[in-house]
């Protein structure tokens, strides 16, 4: 028991890198996303191109691979971002292209009759979207942000390679130094308690927006 | 001589090569009643949709309050008022759906009240008495604040009635209000319908409807295969119908 309370303060440090990027990149990717989706719903055909080369290319390889290359690649072009921005730039543009797609779907399944009623009332295009669109959109599009942003905590421990000392880089550290497994059962906890909090606010937010069905 | 509120004239319209509508003409005065009656396919919700631009004309032109709303140039192109007239053309026509269409994340009120504080900006204090009125007049005063989905479908309908009515139309376009209905709740649709009427709006509804048709329209327009078929008074169409496809129609809808 002692052994996890000495464990817990670099732990607890390493949460706070994990829980900083994850809250800001989940803060950047929420309108970003939205607005990709939107021009990939509008009908300007270069836009939707651009976004959907955006798209695949974040989508088609894998994170860890955006993460290094942004790293150590942007360097070499002259490009040095200091280790935080780095991370949370990767981990902005992969996520806004899951987002997107995820606000794509949800744009694309509310049905035109929706549109037709803005219209004869004379809306305009964006007040049919940020009025009657998205609002209805933001339901149907919880279930899969749900997923994601789960995903999202997970995948803040890859930084790991970037030597910043998130929770997984704390865990290991202690690992290596005592010879003692618990350090990864704590940091699944750690993960566990996160995950588990988010599931919670989803669940709630999902209720609330569910009250008008 | 009344006010002519729409004009419209050789109206051509094609989905995929295909001719849903051939060379159509309306004319509807102030106050009056249009029915369009026809069997399913025959292009009359196409034709409603053409009447206020949800479907955008191949050929023809129609004038709304004596307003060019489009038109076809010398070579055969179909030229459009330009955008801010066509939106304020748009504006005078009140449109109801076959289904609704209701926005289910607003409320009753909510729904009544977007347009009017949204588009048209008037204050909140300015359209409220309005928008009161009109749910007293269909008679959902005590709903103004379900949401869509707690209502029936005749109750969501007359809602969508008075959120058309709360842009203050000159012409009300009914697109088979009453279609997507259970056959009990139609009657109140109609009954609500029929007041506007009496209160001298002016209307254009495509309807299977007979009854309504009949009784309420003071003009009925018959159409099938994209065609006009035969026009005329509701005893004209009804009681004495001319064309053979017109009799066949009615012998099966009465």
């Amino acid at each position: 028991m002692d052994k996890i309370l000495q464990y817990l303060q670099p732990m607890l440090e390493g949460s706070e890198v994990t829980l900083e990027i994850f809250l800001l990149t989940f803060i950047m990717v929420l309108p970003i996303g939205l607005l990709v989706a939107l021009g990939r719903t509008a009908k300007c055909r270069p836009l939707q191109w651009l976004l959907e080369l955006y798209i695949w290319v974040m989508r088609g390889t894998p994170l860890m691979l955006q993460l290094l290359f942004v790293y150590f690649a942007l360097p070499l072009a002259g490009i040095k971002l200091p280790d935080m921005v780095a991370a949370l730039l990767s981990f902005t543009l992969n996520y806004t292209a899951y987002f997107a797609e995820i606000f794509r779907a949800g744009i694309q399944s509310i049905g035109k009759g929706q549109y037709e009623a803005a219209k004869m009332l004379g809306m305009s295009y964006s007040q049919t979207m940020w009025r009657i669109i998205v609002p209805q959109m933001v339901r149907r599009v919880l279930p899969p942000m749900s997923n994601e942003t789960i995903n999202l905590v997970k995948d803040t421990s890859l930084i790991y390679i970037l030597a910043m000392n998130d929770l997984l880089r704390a865990a290991r550290t202690i690992v290596q130094r005592e010879f003692d497994m618990t350090p990864f059962v704590v940091a699944a906890g750690f993960y566990l308690l996160m995950t588990f909090v988010l599931t919670w606010m989803f669940k709630r937010l999902e209720a609330y927006f569910s009250q008008y069905e | 001589m009344k006010k002519k509120m729409i004009n419209a004239h050789g109206i051509r319209k094609q989905f995929h090569g295909q001719n849903v509508l051939s060379g159509i003409d309306v004319e509807v005065e102030q106050g009056d009643v249009l029915a369009i009656i026809g069997p399913s396919g025959s292009g009359k919700s196409t034709l409603l949709r053409c009447l206020n631009r949800l479907e955008e004309v191949d050929g023809g032109w129609i004038q709304i309050e004596g307003d060019m709303f489009v038109q076809e140039n010398d070579i055969g192109e179909v030229i459009y008022a330009p955008k801010e007239k066509s939106k304020e053309i748009q504006g005078r026509m009140g449109m109801v759906f076959q289904q609704f269409n209701l926005f289910p994340h607003m409320t009753v009120m909510g729904n009544l009240l977007e347009a009017p504080i949204h588009v048209k900006k008037q204050p909140k204090e300015e359209i409220l008495p309005l928008a009161e009125d009109l749910l007293a007049r269909v008679g959902l005063s005590d709903k103004k604040d379900a949401y869509p989905s707690q209502l029936s479908g005749g109750q969501q309908q007359r809602v969508a009635i008075a959120r058309a009515l709360a842009m203050q139309p000159d012409i009300m376009l009914f697109d088979e209000p009453t279609s997507a209905l259970d056959p009990e709740l139609t009657g109140e649709v109609l009954h609500t319908m029929r007041e506007l009427a009496e209160e001298h709006m002016t209307m254009v509804v495509v309807t299977h409807e007979m009854n309504f048709a009949r009784e309420v329209a003071n003009k009925v327009l018959f159409m099938a295969d994209g065609n006009v078929v035969e026009a005329g008074t509701p005893e004209e169409i009804f009681d004495h119908p001319q064309r053979q496809r017109t009799q066949d129609f009615l012998r099966n809808m009465l």
